[in-house]
C-alpha cells in the first residue's frame, strides 16, 4: 500500500460513482442484441407488463386504433391533474363555487388542470365507449377472453359513475341540477331504488351530504376500484394469449417435411422430438422493446397533445352558482346520460331502468351468448354479420337518442331544431 | 377404541365415519364465512344510511291562515310546497315532479315542469308529460300559536284539507 494509490483509488471509485449508481439501478445496458431486448423487458419494474414479444398483429394501429392504451393514458391524465386539483378544493356547499373562481382567478395554472380534467373526462368515457365497439366488431371477447370482456363492461360502468360523481363538484347550476335529474333516475329502480338514492345522496334531496359523498366516491372509492380492474384487465390479456388476432389459415410449415434436429433439452426431448419452439414455428412476433414501446409512447403522445390543445382552446363550462329554486329549463344530465334522460322522457321506468339495465345485462352476457369461436381479428367479419349488425344498430340508436337529447331538447324538454 | 385420532396427518388412513365430521366442519367454516360476509353488507349499508340528515326540517311552520287569503295559490320554491286555500279550507301540494325531482312552475291549468315537460292540474293529477305519479299532498295542521304546520314526511290523500 502506497500513499499515492490512496487518492487514485478514491479517485476512481468518484469517477466510476454515476456509472455505478446507473448499474446498480438498470439491470442492462440499452439493448442492442436481442438477449438484452428480451431481458430488459423482464428485469425492468415498468417494462415487465410488457411481455418479451408481442404478435405483429398487436401493433397494427389500424387493428386496435389505439383505443385502450388511449382510455389508460387519460386516466393517468385524470390521475395527475385530479391530485392538483384537490390542492385546491374543499367540497362544502358554500366554498366549492369559490373555489372554482379561485381556480379561474388566482391560482398558477388553475383553469388550465381545470380544462385538462373536464376534457379528459369527457375524452376517456368517449374512448372507452370505442374501445368497446372495437372489441366487439373485432370479435375479440370470443372466447378465451370472455371473462376481460365481462371486465371491461364494469370498467365502462366505473369510468361512467366516476365522470358522474365528478361533474356535482363545481357545484354550479348545470352540476347541481343534472345530478338531482341523474340521480332521481335512479330513484325509479324497483323497490331499492328510493334507498339506494337515500344512500347516494346521503339525504332526500341534493345538498351538503352529497357533495360529500360524491367527492369521496370521486377522489377515493372510484379511482381505487379502477385501478385494481384496470389491472386485473391488463393481466388477463397476457393469460389469455395477447390481443386477439387472425387465426392462422392454413400457414406452410416452415422447412416442409424437412426435420431439423434443433437442441434436445433433457430426456423428454428423446422421446418427443425436440422440445424447444425455436425455429419450429412460423414467428409472427417481434420483441416489445422498442417496437411496443414505441406505439405506447406514439399513443401517449398524440393523447396529450390533444388533450393540451383542447384545453388550451376551450375552457371547461362553469355556470352560475346553485340556486335550488331556479332549474335551468330545460335541465340536462351530463350529455353521455342524455340518452338515457331522452328515454326517461317517454317512461321514467322504462328508460331510466328497465331498458338501461336490460342493455347492461345484455353486454355482460354477449360473450356467453355468442359462443361461434369464427370472425375472431378481424374488422366486421362476414361471419358475424349477424352480431356486428345488432350491435352497430343498438350502438347508432344510443347515438341518436343521445344526439336528441343533447342538441333537439329545448325548454320543457320540447322538440327543437338547434340550427 | 379411538378410530384413528390422528387422521390429519394421515389422509390414507381416514375412516368412513369421519367423513362427515370433517365435511360438517367445512360446511359450518364456509355458512360462517358467508354469514360474516353478509352481516358485513348489512352493517355497510347502516353505516352508510345517515340517521340524522342536515338539509331542512321536513316539518316547518309556514305563516299565519291570515297570509293566505281564501283562493291562494301559492309556491315556496324554498319548501317546495305550494299552499292552496279555498274558501277557509287549506291544503299543501307537494311542487316536487315526480318525474325527476326539478321544481314545476304554477301554470293556468296546475302545475307545469320545466324539466321534461311534465303537466299536473290544480290537484297535482298528471294530465300530461312523463311524471308517473300525482303530485302528494302534505299534512296540515295548526300550531298552538296559530302557525300553519306542514309535514313533509306526512303525506296524506289527495283533497284533504284543514278548515280554519
Amino acid at each position: 500500500m502506497t500513499p499515492t494509490k490512496k487518492p487514485s483509488g478514491a479517485l476512481t471509485t468518484l469517477r466510476e460513482l454515476p456509472q455505478n449508481v446507473w448499474n446498480s439501478i438498470f439491470r442492462n445496458p440499452l439493448p442492442s442484441t436481442d438477449l438484452e431486448r428480451s431481458s430488459t423487458s423482464f428485469t425492468n419494474f415498468f417494462l415487465h407488463i410488457h411481455p418479451v414479444k408481442v404478435n405483429k398483429n398487436t401493433l397494427r394501429p389500424a387493428y386496435t386504433l389505439g383505443l385502450g392504451l388511449m382510455a389508460t393514458f387519460l386516466f393517468v391524465i385524470l390521475v395527475v391533474t385530479g391530485v392538483l386539483l384537490m390542492f385546491y378544493y374543499v367540497p362544502s356547499t358554500t366554498q366549492a363555487y369559490d373555489r372554482m373562481l379561485d381556480l379561474r382567478g388566482t391560482v398558477a395554472f388553475g383553469i388550465f388542470l381545470r380544462n385538462m380534467h373536464r376534457w379528459s373526462a369527457h375524452g376517456m368515457v368517449a374512448i372507452v365507449f370505442l374501445h368497446m365497439c372495437r372489441v366487439f366488431f373485432t370479435g375479440a371477447y370470443k372466447k378465451p377472453r370472455e371473462f376481460n370482456w365481462v371486465l371491461g363492461v364494469f370498467l365502462l360502468l366505473v369510468t361512467l359513475f366516476l365522470s358522474f360523481t365528478g361533474y356535482l363538484l363545481p357545484w354550479d347550476q348545470l352540476a347541481f341540477w343534472a345530478i338531482t335529474v341523474g340521480t332521481s333516475i335512479a330513484g325509479y329502480a324497483p323497490i331499492v331504488g328510493q334507498q339506494i338514492k337515500f344512500v347516494l345522496l346521503g339525504d332526500t334531496t341534493v345538498g351538503q351530504e352529497a357533495l360529500l359523498r360524491f367527492y369521496v366516491l370521486h377522489v377515493a372509492v372510484l379511482p381505487a376500484v379502477l385501478v385494481l380492474l384496470m389491472a386485473i384487465h391488463f393481466w388477463r390479456i397476457r393469460k389469455d394469449g395477447g390481443l386477439s388476432r387472425p387465426e392462422k389459415v392454413a400457414a406452410p410449415a416452415p422447412d416442409a417435411g424437412v426435420v431439423k434436429l434443433k437442441k434436445i433439452y433433457g430426456l423428454q426431448g428423446f422421446v418427443r422430438g425436440p422440445f424447444t419452439k425455436l425455429g419450429n414455428v412460423p414467428d409472427d412476433s417481434v420483441y416489445s422493446w422498442p417496437n411496443l414501446l414505441m406505439a405506447e409512447i406514439f399513443v401517449f403522445v398524440l393523447t396529450i397533445s390533444v388533450i393540451l390543445v383542447v384545453s388550451l382552446l376551450f375552457n371547461a363550462p362553469l355556470e352560475q352558482p346553485v340556486n335550488v329554486m331556479h332549474p335551468p329549463n330545460p335541465a340536462k344530465a351530463p350529455w353521455y346520460f342524455l340518452g338515457l334522460q331522452e328515454m326517461v322522457s317517454y317512461s321514467a321506468f322504462w328508460g331510466g331502468i328497465g331498458i338501461p339495465g336490460m342493455m347492461a345485462a345484455l353486454l355482460l352476457l354477449v360473450p356467453y351468448i355468442d359462443r361461434s369461436t369464427h370472425g375472431v381479428g378481424k374488422w366486421f367479419a362476414k361471419e358475424r354479420l349477424l352480431a356486428n349488425t345488432i350491435f352497430l344498430t343498438l350502438v347508432i340508436l344510443n347515438v341518436i337518442f343521445i344526439v336528441i337529447g343533447t342538441f333537439f331538447r329545448g325548454p320543457n324538454w320540447s322538440l327543437v331544431w338547434p340550427f | 377404541m379411538m378410530v384413528a385420532p390422528h387422521s390429519h396427518d394421515n389422509p390414507v388412513a381416514t375412516t368412513d365415519s369421519q367423513m362427515p365430521r370433517r365435511r360438517l366442519l367445512a360446511w359450518l367454516s364456509g355458512f360462517g364465512l358467508f354469514a360474516s360476509a353478509l352481516l358485513a353488507v348489512v352493517s355497510d349499508w347502516l353505516f352508510f344510511k345517515p340517521r340524522v340528515t342536515y338539509g331542512p326540517n321536513a316539518r316547518f311552520a309556514i305563516g299565519k291562515p291570515d297570509d293566505f287569503p281564501p283562493g291562494t295559490r301559492i309556491a315556496r320554491d324554498v319548501e317546495r310546497v305550494c299552499i292552496v286555500r279555498e274558501g277557509n279550507k287549506l291544503a299543501a301540494i307537494s311542487t316536487t315532479c315526480t318525474h325527476l325531482g326539478c321544481i314545476v312552475a304554477i301554470a293556468d291549468t296546475g302545475f307545469a315542469c320545466p324539466c321534461h315537460g311534465s303537466h299536473y292540474d290544480q290537484d297535482g293529477n298528471v294530465t300530461g308529460g312523463p311524471a308517473p305519479k300525482p303530485l302528494p299532498w302534505f299534512q296540515v295542521s295548526l300550531a298552538p300559536n296559530g302557525d300553519i304546520v306542514i309535514d313533509k314526511n306526512a303525506p296524506v290523500d289527495p283533497g284533504t284539507y284543514l278548515t280554519v
